[in-house]
């Protein structure tokens, strides 16, 4: 051959490579990371299909000696069927149990998860006896139990994690304190608070790609700190009995119990001629109005009545929208947006919420109406008229929008569609609007990541059902 | 001896370049310029805030310029120098091309602000930009002009409820809001 066709076919061969790559990427969430563990005589066991399924193995199996050897890049695991021993790379390691077939499977013990290699080719495995399962762990690696401790008039919570700069406060409220980690939660939690403590419970829970904490602070706590220590791998959440310099106020709170929610309006940001943000096949006012209607469907199995300010692609007036909703008598007002900025890197949800405005006992000289009386000063309070513009009227309902708010964020952050951020400023679309509201920038859609996540049909229907979560949870109120 | 002669010589004339030389660098050549007189023309710091990159709050750079005359040169050049940009980290996030066109501070430390059309008409993105816009605003007047205390800004002229439809600007806002 001469060097010509050396050379077409070394081009022909490198088309072929490239066009049969698959440059895809698996679409979050979908990664199969965790396998069950079996007991098998006594012994946690994992099945060898899931071990292999797990390391991204290929399996070659020789049945004369019943070995199985698996391999992944660079790396052997040698199993013999009846057998204790295992060959990981040419180590020879006890398992303390024998590999066991059942059902023309191979069951291997899970003590060989931790004997694997630790290095960047192989995926890291670990063996999470509260869940029964093993677990490919996330680079953000794992939390630990934590230690709870009382220190004078402060309680301290000290989580063991391997990124702590990753911990983040995402729900303020004592009554739901919500902490999230980027790690896997690998360890147990305490039954009971010491005595003292300003922490009443800990408890695990839900959370994509990492994992979180709820807390339930005593009414007397007066703020928080959330001491990140990358460098000592551990994570400090404390709780101050009065307030201090350094510590965070928690959010503003009504009493416990369920809030009777009849109407929910939901109004998709702009229309008509106002397209709002359009970041390349992405357009504003066509992606709130699809949203809206989800929400509006997942809202309405739960009973309550949703209804939205515009269902086509049409301008409204801010006056329109709050007339709208003011006339229903809206028990809550959601009005739904996506944000966009000048540099790609900001990304994320923002809530916006009114502030409070007047003071608790101005407050209670108001003759509120509905939710908003429960955030009142108690009743025979010394209380005084004030003076409410029309127009800032969302802001007598400002403690029950900020609640919402922290549940909307909770529960985006919680299913991975943070990071979220809380603005509590009057927004434009609350002007005259008489009910508790919060207006949500869901994604930002100058974000690649956000933007090709919200345009897809799954991207949209789970923001979706992360907001009716937050409704439900707003509506709980425990 | 004669060829030590020569030797010590050679050394002498060597010893004597190496010694001109050096003291040739040692001395420096006489200014042909000197620093800047200071009290020939003022210099202001001048305090600006230019949004973070990621769209979560404001990042601070501190620059000078030659001291404006007046209020109005003063805010003007505020707004000019927020409108190149920032040289550190950070992004404008002031629409491009805004400019001042008038400005007002009464007795109460009531600032109105009459921005170029630019300041609506090239605004763009979401909530984020127009609240980070307006806080770049409002933290970099309050920085520089301390007789400001609550600022209305209105756009060629005439007031405007909204600059892109998420923040209100009918009213004045307290620059105290925007820590």
């Amino acid at each position: 051959m001469n060097h010509r066709g050396l050379s077409v076919g070394l081009l022909f061969t490198l088309v072929l490579g490239v066009l049969g790559a698959d440059w895809r990427q698996p679409p979050p969430g979908e990664g199969p990371d965790t396998a069950p563990v079996h007991q098998i005589e006594g012994r946690p066991c994992i099945a060898v299909d899931d071990l292999a399924r797990l390391l991204d193995a290929t399996k070659f199996w020789r049945a004369d000696v019943r070995r199985l050897v698996l391999r992944s890049g660079t790396h052997t695991v040698v199993l013999t069927a009846d057998n204790p021993f295992v060959v990981v790379d040419e180590r020879t390691l006890w398992l303390g149990a024998p590999v066991r077939s059942r059902e023309g499977e191979l069951q291997v013990p899970v003590a060989l998860v931790d004997s694997l290699p630790s290095d960047s080719t192989l995926v890291r495995l670990t063996y999470d006896s509260r869940r029964a399962r093993v677990v490919v762990l996330p680079t953000s690696g794992r939390v630990e139990s934590p230690r709870w401790m009382v220190q004078g008039d402060l309680t301290r919570i000290v989580f063991p994690a391997d990124h702590a700069d990753e911990a983040v406060v995402v729900a303020r409220a004592r009554a739901h304190f919500r902490l999230r980690f980027g790690g896997i939660f690998m360890g147990e939690l305490p039954d009971e608070a010491p005595p003292g403590s300003h922490v009443r419970a800990i408890r695990s829970i839900a959370a994509s790609g990492g994992s979180a904490f709820e807390c339930e602070i005593a009414s007397g706590a007066a703020g928080y700190r959330l001491i990140q220590d990358p460098a000592r791998r551990r994570v400090t959440l404390e709780i101050a009995g009065a307030p201090a310099d350094g510590f965070e106020a928690f959010a503003p709170e009504s009493p416990p119990g369920e809030r009777r929610l009849k109407v929910v309006v939901i109004d998709p940001g702009h229309g008509g001629s106002d397209a709002g943000v359009i970041a390349g096949p992405a357009v504003e006012k066509d992606l709130t109005l699809s949203l809206a209607k989800r929400v509006g469907a997942e809202i309405a199995q739960s009973g309550v009545r949703a209804v939205l300010t515009r269902s086509d692609d049409r301008d409204l007036s801010s006056e329109e929208r709050a007339e709208i909703a003011n006339r229903l008598g809206a028990d809550l007002v959601l009005a739904i947006h996506f944000d966009g900025f000048v540099d790609p890197h900001a990304r994320g949800a923002t809530a916006y919420c009114p502030p409070a405005l007047v003071t608790e006992p101005e407050r209670a000289g108001d003759a509120g109406r509905g939710a908003d009386r429960e955030a009142a000063a108690p009743a025979g309070a010394p209380g005084r008229v004030s003076l409410l513009p029309w127009r800032d009227v969302s802001t007598r309902h400002a403690v029950q929008s900020r609640a919402f708010a922290e549940a909307l964020l909770s529960a985006l952050e919680l299913s991975g569609q943070g990071p979220t951020r809380l603005r509590e400023r009057l927004p434009y679309d609350l002007l005259g609007v008489n009910a508790p509201g919060v207006v949500l920038e869901c994604a930002t859609l100058t974000a690649p990541d956000d933007r090709e996540r919200v345009m897809q049909e799954e991207g949209l229907k789970q923001l979706a059902v992360s907001i009716a979560d937050a409704v439900g949870a707003y509506q709980r109120n425990r | 001896m004669r060829r030590v002669f020569l030797g010590l010589l050679v050394i002498a004339v060597l010893a004597w370049l190496g010694w001109s030389w050096t003291r040739g660098r040692r001395v420096a050549p006489p200014p042909t310029s000197g620093p800047t007189d200071s009290t020939a023309v003022g210099v202001k710091a001048l305090r600006l805030y230019f949004g973070a990159a990621n769209g979560d709050s404001l990042v601070t750079e501190s620059r000078e310029i030659l001291e404006p005359s007046g209020l109005h040169d003063r805010v003007e050049a505020l707004v000019a120098e927020l409108d190149r940009g920032p040289r550190g980290r950070g992004v404008a996030v002031l629409p491009a091309g805004t400019s001042v066109l008038r400005v007002f501070v009464d007795d109460a430390g009531l600032m109105t602000l009459d921005l170029s059309g630019a300041f609506r008409q090239r605004f763009r993105g979401g909530s984020s930009a127009e609240y980070l816009a307006i806080a770049s605003l409002m933290r970099t007047i309050g920085a520089n002009v301390p007789e400001a205390k609550t600022v209305l800004i209105i756009c060629a002229g005439r007031p405007i409820p909204t600059l892109g439809g998420h923040l209100p600007l009918d009213r004045p806002l307290e620059i105290s809001d925007w820590p």
